[in-house]
């Protein structure tokens, strides 16, 4: 389990979320991620290494064009995260919706 | 399939501008849904997640007017804020928490698509924002499911 502050550090800057989003369509090497982000070998590879220092993203099969792909079970976690936030909201609207069905009944619509 | 399953809600978490997006339809007119979200004796009875009445539910409903919100079960813990935009029945902005809520209420056909969305002032508030959410809501998480599966099979 990687470290949920880790994850959502990684996710709060755009370049990163803009290199996870190229990598969410297949792997990547340095190189190949280079030309869309016009940024430097440096720079790109500081960025990679927060992405694999949170578990996002992890080294794939090929070891001499050394692409980058995503981890999956990471992502997972962050989206898990979040669950019971969207379940709180969730609870507020099914109360919300129980509400408005009561008020319906007692002063029912006369227009339709 | 399970009778909650018409009224899903949708999350989506905009980290390019710091936004938690909610989308939820109901089956009843715009106006009505706005008036639940305005009126103080509307808004007591749903606001409180854990399904009971706010203790304390004040609403100055003008811009520059205050609300606030103070379920039974938490009187510490009250949510409080200042309305900016008030246009019924289809929008409703306020600002609470140092982050900004845009309610929006779009009428299709007698129901109505409701959208929530807090925006963050920066990627670091969003997170904070999701990580107090989690903590308040993780301890309610079990009591609120089994408060929602009984209400739904009364329901149903």
């Amino acid at each position: 389990m990687q470290s949920l502050d880790g994850i959502f550090h990684a996710l709060s800057n755009p370049t990163r979320r803009a290199i996870l989003a190229r990598l969410a369509l297949g792997e990547a090497n340095v190189a190949e991620l280079m030309a869309p982000f016009a940024l430097s070998q440096p720079t790109i590879s500081k960025h990679l290494k927060v992405l694999e220092s949170a578990g996002l993203i992890e080294g794939g099969r090929d070891a001499q064009r050394r692409p980058r792909r995503l981890v999956a079970a990471t992502m997972k976690d962050a989206a898990d995260w979040i669950e019971p936030f969207r379940r709180q909201w969730e609870q507020r609207f099914a109360n919300l919706d129980t509400h408005l069905a009561k008020l319906q009944q007692a002063k029912p619509q006369e227009e339709n | 399939m399970p009778p909650q399953a018409h009224a899903q809600t949708g999350l989506e978490i905009d980290h390019a501008t710091h936004t938690i997006r909610f989308v939820r339809s109901f089956d009843a007119p715009a106006e009505l849904v706005f008036e639940a979200w305005t009126r103080p004796e509307h808004l007591r009875c749903w606001w409180d997640a854990a399904g009971g009445l706010l203790a304390v539910c004040e609403i100055d409903l003008r811009p520059g007017g205050t609300f606030r919100f103070v379920s039974g079960a938490h009187p510490d813990m009250p949510f409080t804020g200042v309305y900016l935009e008030i246009v019924p029945p289809h929008r409703l902005v306020f600002e609470a928490l140092n982050s900004t809520g845009r309610v929006q209420f779009a009428s299709a056909g007698g129901k109505t698509r409701m959208t929530v969305e807090i925006v963050c002032g920066s990627a670091e508030q969003l997170e904070q924002f999701l990580q107090m959410g989690v903590a308040a809501g993780t301890s309610q998480t079990l009591d609120n499911l089994v408060a929602y599966i009984a209400r739904q099979g009364v329901a149903a």
